[in-house]
Formats: structure tokens, sequence, C-alpha cells
């Protein structure tokens, strides 16, 4: 780039099941790197801190802040983002259906950085009370919903399970 | 029996593409060649610019143009003072005195404010014109700052603003009935002075503006996160000296807003683009954000209630301050809006409210969710629950000694809106609403289980708040109304959301009167170009304004198909039925034509025999313009626990009950009760934007300005008890901000009532554990 005093290196990573490899610049973060350089787009900003958790992906099934992750930190592992659950054309994946039907977001701008943190809360080995659903999405703010579509939506899925 | 989709908890039409990821948000916009910008702020309160050199970021590869005010010669910001002009009678009736207003694009010679906009850079891209801007070398000479209302009107304090003297900007006076220094001596009087923080409307996206100039046709598109794309096209057309004609305004999906406005981005970043023949797109990150986008409340309010031994209230007297930072674009919005809704559902016969707009050296305060509606509330309700307690009364009693009785509806509140028509409480039963929410609550068994928690040690108590709430304020709404070929139903509106859920409600609206599914009705409301006219979404006004005008446009474009088919069908239109899309003679449904068949005849009108072939093209337009607000309002009831070694307040249950009028989809209303719960909820326990004594912003990050998070809400329960208002055709009020109105009172008397006995004087909102502690323990 244009920015000659700024390293670069080379990036292999996995996205969404796809192998990419690409130049990037050494400071260059996850979620511009997913947004700019892959034009995945879904990924959101909210806060560019650490807070918000909007911009919220898996980075080897763990949920990472794609703000405060660099796209070379994700080196040879799997990112997954809110465009991997169900391609164009394809049934929403259940978690997506269930927000909609509970009607867990209304702007939706922090609706894909929920999401991806309810696909790590369901994989916990452990029971899913209401209680640890309220914990484990604390880290993602909504202005919108006030939260109690989000839950509902999630314990939905739980009730399913079972 | 025709299904009816008015009333049903459709899920939306807009959730696809946000759950999978494929809304296209401001960053998301691809646009080629795009030039990226960044603002150089003022670091500094105020202060005198005594020199801007810009030679060195000039030097940096990549870096196209830095634009500082004196470059911009042949623009000026546009004279705003309200969205509405105030009628001479409103004017004269209420002793408004207003300021004409127009705030710099770029700080000249002086800031007023830290964050204010001194130079904007734009580069190839966001880190070099972020890094170029720090290249950028101001040299300030600092002056003394007002950081308070107090300050601000001390004799000595420094002017804000040269041109407003003893820094007040603009005031009103509203008298109902004797004023309070002519009401009877015997009364029991309280008197308190209440502090309403600042606090920020913060939507998770931040805004964005993004500007392109075609030199072919002379014209900009701008892209702007903005709930008025409308009035935003006409202030920049004003400002840039451009018909308004020349500028098309595009709203992307928007994440939130919670409040609006105009601000000088939206008006430099097509200023650059056009000067520069280039895109140019600004992305505001997060700490611009807090410490320069819809900041609101900041008030404080001396408040006098006079009541008798039975709990009867007689009058209330309000001064409101409100501190307005150093520009005032919504000149007496807020503070209005407080006197308007100051005595909530409550008979008080006597009123008076002065308000007052000072300026200080902080970020101009704008309507943010709820607008002086939550502030009058917690005003009122305060200190109806100090009343209460000073007779012995309980609080549900004294609410039930004063509601407004629905017999007594419409009540005339003796004074007029800001839209200039008499304030009346259009429909409602205030007392029905409070007994609802008693049973919800279950209230009287409360107090028994509290008489338990109290044996344990914990403090637990119940608050409760009533509110009304002016909805759906005009000036009007438009829509214009057609059906394609493919025999979709297509709405254009000027109302544009950014959550609200249009593309599902208003579709629901039109389905019903057009015996369509909601599927097969498209609603465009995003870009200026589309709809000539609209005024946009704020204020809890959607649904009135949109959905009504929706409606009407869908009864006439019903009355079109009717016509154009009982033309083609040589049938009387009083034979015919519309049903599936279809319009058919009523005996013989085979024969019909699909809407899509009777576009196509429209469209080619040489083949029709009709002699006025302009009353049969398949498109309509209306307006509806409301002739007064309707009132919504609900009843609010909060159980909290209160950690007494702490300070943590942690709310356990939450009910509501509403009365919003016709419901269009409860699914979306309810969600609006809960994030505007929530909202409020915030705004009482956790969110103040802060100042120092110098004017300088302490919170300017997620990390010191807390908004609520999963773990702080409580299970909220919404009953609808609807009283369909008589003032547009589907009854609908608005739903959007009234939650947030009565949750920081409920909230906050259930504070009071979880540490009794020990008497807390709870005037203030936000309240934080260290304040509530030393509320509880003076002498720490």
């Amino acid at each position: 780039m244009k920015n000659s005093f700024r390293s670069h290196r080379t990036v292999s990573l996995t996205v969404n099941g796809n192998d990419h490899s690409a130049l990037v610049a050494s400071n260059r973060t996850l979620a511009d790197f997913l947004r700019e350089n892959l034009e995945l787009t879904g990924t959101n900003l909210g806060c560019e801190q650490g807070v918000c958790g909007a911009c919220t992906v898996l980075l080897d099934g763990r949920s990472v802040r794609s703000c405060l992750t660099l796209a070379a930190q994700a080196e040879g592992q799997s990112v997954t983002t809110i465009e991997g659950l169900s391609k164009q054309g394809e049934p929403l994946h259940p978690v997506q259906e269930a927000f909609s039907r509970f009607h867990a977001l209304q702007c939706g701008y922090c609706t894909p950085g929920f999401i991806i943190a309810v696909l790590e809360l369901l994989d916990e080995p452990v029971p899913i009370t209401r209680d640890l659903v309220r914990e484990r999405l604390s880290g993602n703010l909504c202005r919108c919903t006030g939260y109690q579509n989000i839950i509902s939506a999630v314990m939905s899925l739980l009730e399913n399970e079972t | 029996m025709v299904e009816k989709f008015v009333g049903a908890g459709l899920s939306r039409f807009e959730d696809h593409r946000l759950v999978t990821g494929e809304a296209k948000f401001m960053a998301d916009i691809p646009l080629p060649d795009c030039l990226e910008a960044a603002f150089i702020r003022s670091h500094f309160a105020a202060a005198e610019i005594k020199s801007i050199d810009t030679s060195e970021a000039l030097k940096i590869e990549g870096v196209q143009a830095i634009f500082t005010a004196s470059d911009l010669t042949n623009i000026e910001p546009a004279l705003t003072r309200d969205f509405y002009n105030l009628t001479p009678e409103f004017v004269e009736r209420h002793s408004v005195e207003l300021r004409a207003y127009r705030e710099p694009l770029l700080a000249l010679d002086r800031v007023r404010r830290v964050g204010e906009p001194v130079a904007l850079v734009i580069a190839t891209d966001r880190s070099i014109a972020e890094d170029a801007a720090e290249l950028v070398d101001i040299e300030y000479q600092e002056l003394p700052a007002v950081a308070d209302i107090l300050s601000a009107l001390d004799p000595d304090a420094p002017l804000v603003n040269p041109e407003v003297p003893g820094n007040v900007d603009a005031t009103f006076e509203v008298s109902v009935g004797t004023p309070i220094r002519n009401m009877p001596s015997h009364l029991r009087q309280l008197f308190r002075t209440f502090r309403i923080g600042r606090s920020v409307g913060c939507p998770i996206e931040n805004r964005g503006v993004m500007a392109k100039w075609d030199p072919e046709d002379s014209r900009l598109t701008v892209w702007s996160s903005t709930q008025i794309p409308h009035l935003l096209r006409s202030y920049i057309a004003e400002s840039l000296r451009s018909e308004t004609e020349a500028i098309r305004v595009i709203v992307p999906d928007m994440g939130g807003s919670f409040g609006g406005g105009v601000y000088p981005e939206e008006v430099l970043i097509p200023f650059a683009a056009r000067e520069l023949g280039k895109p140019v797109r600004w992305l505001e990150d997060r700490t611009e954000s807090l410490v320069n986008a819809r900041h609101s409340r900041d008030l404080s309010i001396d408040a006098t209630l006079l009541y008798d031994d039975a709990g009867t209230l007689h009058a209330l007297d309000l001064d409101i301050r409100q501190d307005t930072g150093a520009y005032n674009p919504f000149g007496l919005t807020l503070p209005f809006n407080i006197a308007s809704h100051a005595r909530g559902p409550y008979s008080i016969e006597n009123f008076g409210a002065r308000g007052v707009c000072v300026l200080t050296n902080k970020t101009r305060n704008t309507p943010v969710r709820g607008a002086g509606r939550p502030e009058a509330t917690f005003v009122i309700d305060r200190l109806i629950d100090m009343a209460a307690r000073s007779l012995s009364i309980d609080p549900a009693e004294i609410r039930k000694r004063n509601l407004i009785p629905s017999d007594a509806m419409p009540s005339d509140q003796g004074m007029l809106y800001r839209d200039g028509a008499p304030l009346i409480y259009d429909s409602g039963d205030y007392p029905d609403q409070l007994r609802k929410a008693l049973d919800l609550a279950g209230y009287e068994d409360f107090r028994e289980r509290q008489v338990e928690f109290r044996a344990l040690g914990r403090a637990v108590g119940i608050g409760i708040s009533c509110h009304v709430e002016a909805t759906g304020i005009g000036p009007h709404e438009d829509a214009r109304m057609t059906v394609n070929e493919s025999g979709k139903v297509l709405v254009y509106t000027g109302s544009c959301p950014h959550g609200q859920s249009h593309e599902t409600t208003l579709a629901q609206i039109a389905a019903d009167e057009l015996s369509v599914s909601p599927e097969d009705v498209v609603v465009y409301s995003r870009d200026t170009d589309l709809v000539p006219l609209g005024v946009g979404t704020f204020g809890s006004r959607s649904a009135v304004t949109a959905g009504s005008v929706v409606q009407q446009a869908s009864v006439s474009l019903r009355e079109r198909l009717l016509s154009l088919a009982s033309e083609f069908l040589e049938c009387a239109e009083s034979d015919l039925v519309l049903q599936g899309g279809k319009v058919s003679p009523k005996d013989a449904p085979h024969l019909g034509l699909s809407f899509g068949e009777l576009a196509k005849k429209a469209s080619s009108q040489s083949e029709t025999p009709l002699s006025r072939p302009s009353d049969l093209a398949l498109e309509v337009e209306e307006r509806f313009s409301p002739s007064a607000v309707t009132f919504g309002s609900g009843t609010h009831i909060a159980i909290v626990e209160v950690d007494t070694d702490t300070g943590l307040v942690t709310v356990l249950e939450y009910f509501v009950v509403a009365d919003c009028g016709t419901i269009i989809n409860p699914l979306v209303v309810d969600g609006q009760q809960h994030g505007g719960i929530v909202h409020g909820l915030g705004n009482m326990l956790l969110e103040e934007s802060d100042y120092d004594s110098f004017a300088q912003p302490m919170t300017t990050t997620f990390l010191d300005y807390l908004l609520p998070v999963a773990l702080d809400i409580p299970p909220m329960t919404v009953l609808h008890s609807p009283h369909p208002t008589p003032l547009n055709p589907l009854g609908v009020k608005g739903a959007g901000e009234g939650a947030t109105a009565s949750a920081p009172a409920a909230i906050a008397n259930a504070i009071v009532d979880a540490v009794s006995p020990t008497p807390i004087d709870l005037t203030e909102m936000p309240i934080s554990p260290c304040r509530l502690i030393e509320l509880l323990r003076p002498s720490i």
C-alpha cells in the first residue's frame, strides 16, 4: 500500500470454510481484513475499542473481537463470520431463524455479533441456564431490543434440543 | 372472513438481510475510488484560534485536501431553529423568545466546545487522513469555559456566544389556572430541585456520511445515517446554495439512532465531494460519537407541588433549566416537552412552568428517545411518592386518587402543544391502566413478600410510574402507491426507519386494505428521489403519520383498481370484489383480472376507451396531516433490590401496561417497549456523559459511558390495554418512546421504597452506587 513505513506479511487462514492467503499490513485488524480484503461486510464495527461486541467472530471456535485481533494473529486458523452460517438461497441457520421469530433484532447492527456469540455458547459442554445466557451475552451491546427477546430466542433453541 | 394483518405478530421482512450479514450499512456500501475523511476537532472547551498551519500535513502521500473555515467562502450553514414553525399564537401565549440559530460548519476564529470541528482532512484512506490530521498545527489561546448551568447563569460568567447575553438562548412560560403564589396557603407544599444528568443516544452504529458529485447532472448524491432525509436534503441545499433537486439523500440500513437533527458533517462531506469531484466518505468513530452526537437531558428543575391532607394534588410549578451546550439547534423543544408532559396522567388544575435554554461550553443538546418525557415523569412521579410518604398513604393509593378519570376524557390541559394545537389528552383510561398494572405486578402480594424480604435483611422495594406521551406530531407525511406489472403493491413514503420495522408494519396496513398478502407489498422509504416530500422518523410519529397515509393511499389505490377493472370487465364496481391480488366479478371469479394485468392495461392507456386516463393511472398520492398529537400512556411497576453495603441496584422484575392505541404488529410494539424500558433503566442507573469543571468530557469510550447489558435487565412483562385514538383512521398511537418515559421514575421510586424506612431524598438521575451510599449514609 501507500505507506512505506508499514510492514506487511502474508497471512493464510480459512474463512467460512474457504482458504485465503493474502499480503496484509501487519497492523491490519481481522475486522478490516474480513470487511475490506474479503468483502465480508456482515461483521459490523461498533466501537473499535473491544467493548460493544458487534464485530465478534469465531477463531477456531472461540469468540474474539475482530476489531482487537490482527489479521496476522489468525494465521493458520479458521474464522467463522455471519456469512458462514447460511449460504445465499439456503434456509437460515436455526440461530438466525430464532432471532427473526422472536424479534430479537430491530436495527440489526449488533445482530451478527450476537449470533456468533450464541453459536459459541451453544457449543458449551455445560448446562445452559437463562442466567448463563445473560452472562455470556453481556459482552455484546444492543441498544434496541432490551435483550429480552434475544434471551428468549436462545432459550427456545435449548428447548428444541431436549 | 378475510385475514386481517393489522394486529398480527408477523416476523419482519427486514430480518433476513440483517441476520445473514447481507444488510448494507454505511460502511458496507461499495463506492469505487472513494476518499476518506477525518475531522480535526477542538481539544479545548473554549479557545480562540490564533493560526492553523496545514503545510506539513499536506506533504503526506495520499492527502488530497485539507479544508478549514477560511476555505468555506461560498457556503454557509443554513438557518435552523426547529423543525416546526411555531405559530404566532403559540409564541404569544407561551411568551416564547428564541434566537435565530446557525452553528458554524467549521470553527473560524473561536471554538466553543471540545469536539467542535476545526478542519477536515481528505485522503486516500482513513489511516492516512488521521495520521495527517496529527500534523496540522493549530495554535489556540484558551479561554475560560462554563461547564454547568449554575456557572453559566452567574452574572460574571464568560459568554459562550457573545451574541447571547447571560448565556440564555431561549425562554418560554406556561401558566394554566391559578399561579402558585396565589394558591391557598393551607395546602401542603413540597419543593425540590431535580438534577437530570446528560445522557447520550448511543446507537451501536456510529454516524456516517458519504457523498458523490456527478458533474454531468450537477447533482450530489449523499448517503447519511439520518432520521430525516428530506429535511437534511433541504439543509444541505440551502447551506451549499444549491437547488433542492440537485441533492439526493439516500439512507442506508441504519444501526439505530435514538436522536435526530442535522450535523455540520452532513454538509461538509458533500461540500468536499463537490470541491474535489470525487466521492468522499466519513465514518464517525465511537469516541467522536460519544463526544459529539446525540447528547440529551442535562437539566436542573426546581419543582413545587401543592397538595392537601387527603393527598389530592392541586398545583405544580416548574423552573426548567436546560444545559443546552454551545449551540441550540432544537430551541425550546426539550424544556417545552417537559412542560407538556409534566402533569402526566394526573389531574392537576393549576400549573406553571418557565423554561430556559442555558448555553455552556459542552456538546449541543438534542432530543433523544423520550425527549423530555422521562425527565418530566421523573419529577412528577418522585414528587407524588414524596407526598404519599408525607401523608403515610401508599403510592398506589395516592395515584388512584389523582389520575384523570375516564369520564373526564378527552382532557384539555389548558395550554398549547409545540405544533400549535391545544394540548388535549385525546383518549385513554388511566385509572383502569393502573388497576391492571397493580394486578399484573401482584402489588398487594408484593407488600406481604416485602415484609419477608426485610426479615431476611434484604432491601427489596416496588415503584410505580404513570406517564403520558404525545406521539405522531405533524406537520405531515406523504405516500405514493402503485401496482407494478408483477402485481406487487409498491409503497413510497418519506418516513425513514432505523430499526422501527416500516417494511413490515406498513405492508400489513396496505395488505388489509387491498386484500393481498403483506409479502406482496414492497415499502420504499430511504431515498429522496423516490418520494418527493417527507418528514422523518422521530417523536414516535411513524405508525401514526406514515401508517395513516399508507392506509389512506391504500384506500385510494383500491378505488383505482376497482374503477379500472370496472371499465375493462364492463361490470359495475359494486359487483366487483378484491381478493388475493385480483379484482373479479362477485359471481364470476374466474373472469377476474390480476393486479399485474390491471397494471399492464393501465400503462398502455391508448388501448383503453377511457376519456380521462390520468384518473385511472394505477398510481395514487396522499398526504396525512394530523390535526393534533395523540397521547399514548403507560403504567410501569419496577421491583428492585438494593445492596445497602455497596449501593448496587438490581432490577428484579418489571411490569408494563401500555396504551399504544391500535397495535399493528405486537412483536414490534413489545420490542419497542422492552428497548424503551432498558434505555430508561440505563438512564437511571448507569449512563451519564460527564464533564469536568473545565468542560472537558470524561466519558469517551463504552468503558466510561456504561450501557445496560443482558445481565442488567429484569424479566419484563408487557400487557396492552389499547384505547384507539379518534385522531387517525387506524386508531394508532406512537409506541417508540413511552417506555423510556416511565422507567427511570419507576426504578427510582422502587429504590426509595426498598431502603425505607431509611428516608432518602432521591432527586437525581442517574443514581450511581456511590451516590446512593452517600444518600443512605450522609455522615460518611
